[in-house]
């Protein structure tokens, strides 16, 4: 029981401690070029390989230029699904 | 100067030298400074690591300090995003965060040759992250791991939308991981060079203006070279923990 109880505060002092130590490396801020950077990288990578799988698609089913208009704008919209999974796990630190 | 035939490109310092010059099977296989700048990291970190923990002293040293302050910053990363199932990746996501890491240090010791700023170097390394994570999913969820693209909740007739771009999305993982890292070292390093540039050109005193501009650059680059190798890592955990939980 008196063990129970000790580790029960073990436990207390630890999150304690976690929660002091954490913030440390969670609040280092990021400069607004490094962020921009990030949210360019995304779309940018993304729209790298929409256009690629367009071109591919385009010389194998001869479906030249509709496989890349169809996917260079898929690879838009999974640009800014990126970016919107970047910034909702940004909130959520 | 230029007479010489002496180059002052700031982009000078990212060429390749190759020492010898050997080919197997059509392929360059040659030692290059790139080549020894890895071999310089890895042995940097295989001499500090096992040097630094050497003693196992209970009372760490300040070096032996510094061994498990990485060493806890990584399991810490693991145990945070992945949980108890990260624990078995601990060596590989250590191993790829100390050769970014002490990639970039090596990197910013002046004539130093900085391979992370190399694309294909920093491409590599997200595809062996990118393929491992891929058969990682496979194996943890067999065919079901497909359904990572499929999007619940959501209403049918948005799924031919939806999965393309997801798919999208996934591959597109490997490219903004190597490209934000090797584009933040490769800017930098070119900055520092231009402003280096300016050092010499400016007429009388003014020069020490960007020379202590640089001094800045330097410290602002070391944060960067240590941020870069943790967002690295840090994603390369959060892959780790897609392919064991789907959404």
């Amino acid at each position: 029981m008196v063990d129970e109880e000790k580790l029960q505060e073990l436990k207390k002092r630890i999150q304690a401690a976690k929660v002091t130590n954490t913030p440390q490396q969670k609040t280092k801020k990021e400069s607004g070029a490094g962020f921009g950077f990030k949210i360019s990288t995304e779309i940018i990578a993304a729209l790298v390989i929409g256009v690629g799988i367009g071109l591919i698609v385009d010389k194998y089913l001869g479906t030249k230029p509709f496989g890349l208009i169809i996917f260079f704008i898929f690879g838009a919209l999974a640009g800014f699904l990126n970016v919107y999974r970047v910034m909702r796990r940004i909130e959520k630190q | 100067m230029a007479a010489k035939g002496e180059k002052h490109s700031p982009l000078e310092q990212f060429e390749i030298i190759p020492f010898t010059r050997t080919e197997i099977g059509g392929y360059d296989i040659s030692f290059t400074n790139s080549s020894l700048s890895m071999i310089i990291t890895v042995a940097v970190i295989t001499l500090f690591l096992t040097l630094t923990v050497n003693a196992r002293s209970l009372v760490p040293t300040r070096m032996q300090l510094i061994s498990e302050l990485m060493y806890n910053f990584v399991a810490q990363l693991l145990t945070d995003t992945v949980g108890d199932n990260g624990k078995k990746y601990f060596p590989f996501v250590f191993s790829l965060f100390m050769f970014v890491l002490i990639g970039n240090m090596v990197g910013m010791v002046p004539y130093q040759f900085t391979f992370t700023s190399h694309i294909i170097v920093t491409f590599a390394l997200a595809s062996v992250v990118f393929i491992g994570v891929t058969i990682l999913g496979f194996v943890n969820h067999g065919i079901k791991f497909f359904t990572f693209f499929y999007i619940p909740g959501v209403p049918f007739y948005m799924h031919p939308l939806l999965i393309p771009i997801e798919i999208i999305s996934y591959l597109s993982r490997p490219i903004s991981l190597s490209v934000r890292l090797f584009a933040n070292m490769l800017a930098g390093h070119t900055l520092l060079k231009v402003f280096a540039g300016f050092v010499v050109a400016m007429p009388f005193f003014t020069g020490a203006l960007p020379l202590v501009f640089i001094v800045a650059l330097t410290g602002l680059e070391i944060l960067i070279a240590f941020l870069q190798a943790y967002v690295f890592a840090i994603l390369t955990c959060l892959y780790i923990n897609d392919a064991y939980h789907l959404h």
